[in-house]
């Protein structure tokens, strides 16, 4: 029988089954801050050698090729300093490929995340040895609570330990040195 | 850029990351890499912070390819051309 009316003391527990709810009646509207919300990739665009820190240019949200995909509302950028759209638990990682002509050489990534729009704490770290002649790629991860995007900001730099001899291998099309932010959920 | 196959130099950017160490310069538009959109970065990363681009001039576009041509008669010779 139907019910009109929710009778006192509320409902018994097993009043509302999955199986009771119809498929049409979870809307979007009704969905929200349920699964990924957020997801983009930012490259760097333009090769260089030696230090960056941070990599404050040349930076472009993935934008080719044709059919690549972002989710949700946008991650900023201004001077190689990353500004989340909303609050919420953050995966980044960090990709950078190296490629030497010289002599074998050694690179420390770093990204480095600060809770005070101030202070910068290393999060993660990842180093990558290079030999002449060679491509090489490494990757560090981490997972940052932003709980308050005008505080929490987090940028990313790159080091030549050994006789600035590796390069930054870049693209415009497609993706060498770059970031990834993926919004897991709330904070 | 570099030939992501034999890593022989084939752009000018090739030239340029070698001209001087990190990030020096930009461009007007990254899907057209001609010396024309070639501009000096205004800041740089140094240490964690954003200091004025050490770089205060451009190289002619005559240095810029004979640098390249530089790097690419080095990898010539490396590799038997």
């Amino acid at each position: 029988m139907s019910k009109t009316t929710i009778p006192a003391g509320g409902l018994s527990s097993d009043s509302v089954t999955t199986a009771k709810i119809a498929d049409d009646a979870v809307t979007a509207a009704k969905a929200t801050g349920i699964g990924i919300s957020t997801a983009a990739i930012w490259r760097v665009t333009s090769n260089f050698d030696g230090d960056a820190e941070p990599i404050a240019s040349n930076w472009e949200e993935m934008d080719a090729p044709t059919g690549y995909g972002e989710l949700g509302s946008n991650i900023t950028q201004s001077s190689g300093i990353f500004t989340f759209p909303v609050t919420g638990i953050y995966s980044i990682s960090y990709t950078i490929m190296l490629y030497n002509d010289t002599a074998t050489g050694r690179s420390v990534q770093n990204i480095n995340t600060t809770h005070d729009n101030s202070t910068y704490a290393l999060a993660a770290s990842a180093a990558c040895f290079c030999d002449s002649g060679y491509l090489n790629s490494s990757t560090c991860h981490t997972l940052f609570d932003v709980t308050n995007v005008t505080t929490h900001k987090v940028k990313f730099d790159v080091t030549q330990v050994t006789n600035n001899s590796n390069g930054v291998l870049t693209g415009t099309d497609y993706n060498y040195t770059y970031v990834q932010f993926i919004r897991l959920g709330d904070t | 850029m570099v030939d992501m196959v034999t890593l022989r130099p084939n752009h000018i950017e090739d030239a340029l990351a070698k001209l001087h160490s990190g990030q020096w310069f930009t461009w007007t538009d990254s899907k057209n890499k001609i010396y024309a959109n070639l501009r000096l970065a205004e800041k740089i990363g140094v240490n964690g912070n954003l200091v004025d681009n050490t770089v205060t001039e451009l190289p002619t576009e005559s240095a810029v390819n004979a640098k390249l041509k530089e790097l690419q008669d080095a990898w010539d010779a490396a590799n038997g051309g």
